[in-house]
């Protein structure tokens, strides 16, 4: 089976992060990068499906970014996956999830697919439409946010859960399809020092928008359709407030009297 | 329960890629290639060859874990790469200015000159994470192979010879079960491995025992630093900038002092380093950092700035005297778990660079003849005596005895007696007064009140910041679903101390991991609580507690601060 990971590299979730001053971005300075977490996931359930699928099967990442990208690629190699493309184009930079999953899906089909695992979303920006998008330009199914994955001996067909308020969803759907990987779905495994070792030697494949036929004005960010006017910071939080020398009971009342007069909040 | 572990060979094995690892293995990059050469040229004796170098590092990045103030003498890294600055290294700025100050609770004065040990001139402000972080991929470049996120948790021997180390398993549970990702550790396997964890290493410290390192040395004495970055208004404290202070608040009994060094980007590294042998067990490390933040000359200079990073970390100040024997069977000994720290100068990073370079020339003289054995890696000590380091150290060689006598008297009278004599002093060696960490007054004895219990400063959380918060801006982060890695020997232990010492390990921790906390209204009864992923992994513990109780072992590879300036 050929199973394809999409992989993202992200500023790492305890990342301090700080606007420029003029709002056109985020300070990348002193930003540790990694593997969006439910990528994470994506690379795990791959890796499973290849110990399961074996014979010639091989678990390929696809990640598009800068070049600090590939420390993350490597890592995913680390962890198990064969081979690894990245899409390395300076015109993607601030291109749209339209035009990411563009180049995306162009090098999955340039490599063959069986089978594709993403994270539901990336946990930087958010947006969560790349994988959808890509299945949709693959014109392949896609089941997003799938906490539990099964697959058929024959490897026709798929069984994922999802977790919908108040319980569950069993869906089937024939292969190839898109599965976008949420928290639960199994528990992602560490690099190994071997496995680093044998990820210095792995192919990674390195491609730009040319290299795939695609047109950089159309694809990158000259073509997005979603532009970003601005960044925002967060309005810094408030000390909190302790209150001290009261019984419960006197406490409780003052707790209710400033959640009503002070924070308006009840 | 025989566990199967995959084990790796490399020609040698480097623990902890802060300076004195990396300039390990750079060095032995640089001195094979140019020993080989040599071999060529001459046409007799024997090629080393391509070395298989491994660094290992229990930071997810290289440089994540380094913490010092820090202005760097440039001696070290000129030797070991002539060329750094042209390379781009990252410095903050050149020392341009320097004070220093005596301070008294309320005032203070300028010293009319800066005393010698404390002259700056040519040295350069620093962040030794940016600096490692720049050196790392360098050192990989030349064909080193760096390991992050890879802790040594145990020494392998063949009797008393060192023959490797094994990396920490990943994926233990709380309680100690393997989780669907186990990951068990590696048995890395070297011909030579060399020590390079820094402060009092989890390995060196019970390999030092083992091998009886520290027979007829010193007793190690330590010193913790606390240490904030400020963001101030714009010009008003300029790079390169340094400031020094004795006195307040440093008392008799637990001398410490200052530093406030301006760096890029309005951004002021402001630190306060206590001597461990401090006897009053209600001592914090933190809030005396908080006395001198708060001192009217020191308050004024920060004067609209608010701290953005925060460090903290224990320093292995013993000098000369105090330093373990640096070589044995398969092994060396580099930068502070060497104790290559000039306590005298507030410096180490050259050191740390010039014990890196040593060790890895003697390595290629044993790799070449073919024995790692202490015969020909004593070698290594030969070359720090007869190197300026080890001048330099000698030099310094009876500073911590004279500090240990009490600040300013009599230490200063040792002091200015030792200035005047290259080292020697009044008497050489002077008997080290009582540095010993652990020699703690009960509460009765220092307080004269078994329930004393000083207040802590009152927090705004802007200006001045309590614990976590501080833990909070030093980017520190622990995989929560793992057994905790400060290990307590006997809880017994922790309700005796609490009774005479009231928990010191609460006082004296500056990332608040530890606290005897109430557990019964009724009984009263107290338990340690131990809050391991707050552990800025500054090893003060294993060093202070006074019943000797804690043992720091590092927790699953990755976790700890991230320090990006500190």
């Amino acid at each position: 089976m050929k199973i394809i990971v999409i992989l993202k590299q992200v500023p790492d979730s305890e990342t301090k992060i700080k606007v420029k001053g003029d709002g056109s971005g985020i300070e990348t300075d002193g930003i540790k990068y990694v593997i969006s977490p439910y990528d994470e996931y994506a690379v795990e359930e791959a890796l499973k499906l290849k110990e399961k699928a074996g014979g010639d099967s091989t678990v390929t990442v696809v990640s598009a970014g800068p070049d600090r990208t590939v420390e993350s690629i490597r890592t995913a190699l680390a962890m198990g996956a064969d081979a690894a493309v990245h899409v390395n184009d300076p015109a993607l930079e601030g291109a749209d999830s339209l035009g990411v999953a563009r180049a995306l899906a162009k090098a999955i089909q340039d490599n063959g697919f069986d089978i594709i695992f993403a994270g539901k979303q990336g946990i930087d920006q958010d947006n969560s439409q790349v994988p959808s998008a890509v299945a949709e330009l693959l014109d392949i199914p896609q089941v997003n946010i799938i906490a539990k994955f099964e697959i058929t001996e024959d490897k026709s067909k798929a069984t994922v859960s999802r977790r919908i308020e108040g319980g569950e969803e069993t869906i089937e759907t024939s292969l190839p399809a898109l599965f976008g990987c949420e928290k639960g779905l199994n528990e992602p495994r560490y690099a190994s020092l071997p496995g680093i070792m044998k990820a210095k030697k792995k192919p990674v494949k390195t491609v730009d928008l040319a290299g795939l036929g695609l047109d950089a004005g159309e694809v990158g960010a000259a073509g997005s359709h979603v532009k970003i006017l601005k960044w925002i910071p967060l309005p810094e939080r408030q000390a909190g407030k302790i209150l001290q020398g009261m019984e419960t009971a006197e406490a409780s009342k003052e707790l209710v009297r400033l959640l009503r007069e002070e924070a308006k909040v009840i | 329960m025989g566990e199967q572990r995959e084990s790796m060979e490399v020609d040698v094995l480097i623990v902890g890629g802060g300076p004195s690892g990396l300039a390990t293995a750079y060095h032995l990059k640089q001195a094979a290639k140019r020993h080989d050469e040599a071999i060529e040229k001459a046409g007799v004796g024997k090629k080393v060859g391509e070395l298989s170098i491994a660094v290992i590092e229990k930071a997810s990045e290289v440089g994540a874990h380094m913490m010092s103030g820090a202005v760097m003498d440039p001696v070290g890294i000129n030797e070991l790469m002539p060329d750094w600055l042209e390379r781009g290294a990252p410095i903050e700025s050149p020392v341009k200015k320097e004070v220093v100050y005596h301070l008294t609770e309320k005032g203070g004065f300028k010293l009319p000159l800066v005393p010698p040990p404390l002259q700056n001139h040519g040295n350069y402000v620093i962040s030794l994470s940016k600096f490692i972080r720049w050196l790392g991929p360098i050192v990989e470049g030349e064909g080193v192979d760096i390991f992050c996120g890879f802790p040594g948790t145990e020494v392998l021997y063949d009797g008393n010879r060192v023959i490797g180390v094994r990396t920490g398993d990943k994926g233990i549970g709380p309680d100690g079960s393997k989780r669907s990702n186990y990951e068990p550790g590696i048995d890395l396997m070297a011909k030579v491995t060399v020590f390079a964890e820094g402060v009092r290493g989890n390995l060196a410290k019970p390999m030092i025992k083992k091998l009886g390192l520290d027979a007829g040395k010193n007793i190690m004495s330590y010193e913790t630093g606390v240490k904030e970055v400020f963001e101030v208004p714009e010009g008003q404290i300029e790079p390169g900038f340094l400031m020094h202070t004795s006195g307040y608040p440093s008392r008799k009994d637990a001398t410490g002092g200052s530093w406030l060094y301006g760096m890029q980007n309005n951004l002021v590294s402001v630190g306060w380093v206590v001597y461990l042998d401090y006897r009053d067990p209600l001592l914090e490390p933190h809030t005396e950092y908080q006395k001198f933040k708060n001192h009217p000359i020191v308050k004024k200079m920060l004067e609209g700035g608010k701290p953005v990073f925060y460090g903290a970390k224990a320093l292995a100040s013993g000098g000369y005297y105090a330093m373990p024997r640096l070589s044995f069977d398969g092994g060396l000994l580099v930068g502070e778990d060497g104790g290559f720290l000039n306590n005298k100068r507030l410096k180490g990073i050259h050191l740390a660079f010039k014990s890196g370079m040593m060790a890895a020339e003697t390595i290629i003289e044993a790799l070449e003849k073919g024995d790692v054995t202490r015969e020909t890696l004593a070698n290594y000590e030969k070359r720090f005596e007869r190197s300026w380091a080890g001048k330099e150290l000698y030099g310094s060689r009876n500073f911590t005895a004279a500090m240990s006598k009490g600040f300013p008297f009599p230490a200063a009278i040792h002091l200015a007696a030792q200035e005047a004599t290259g080292g020697r002093g009044l008497i050489d060696p002077l008997p080290v007064a009582h540095t010993d960490a652990h020699a703690l007054a009960s509460l009765t004895e220092y307080y004269n009140d078994a329930n004393a219990m000083p207040e802590r400063p009152k927090y705004d959380g802007k200006w001045m910041l309590d614990k976590v918060s501080d833990v909070y801006i030093s980017g520190t982060i622990h995989e929560e679903q793992q057994p905790p890695h400060l290990k307590i020997g006997n809880a017994d232990i922790c309700q005796q101390c609490w009774v005479k010492f009231r928990s010191p390990c609460n006082r004296f921790c500056p990332a608040d991991v530890y606290e005897m906390a109430l557990v019964n209204e009724q009984t009263k009864e107290r338990a340690m609580q131990i809050r391991f992923s707050n552990c800025v992994h500054c090893k003060t513990c294993d060093i202070k507690c006074p019943f000797d109780n804690i043992t720091w072992t590092p927790p699953e590879g990755g976790g700890g601060p991230n320090y990006t300036v500190q």
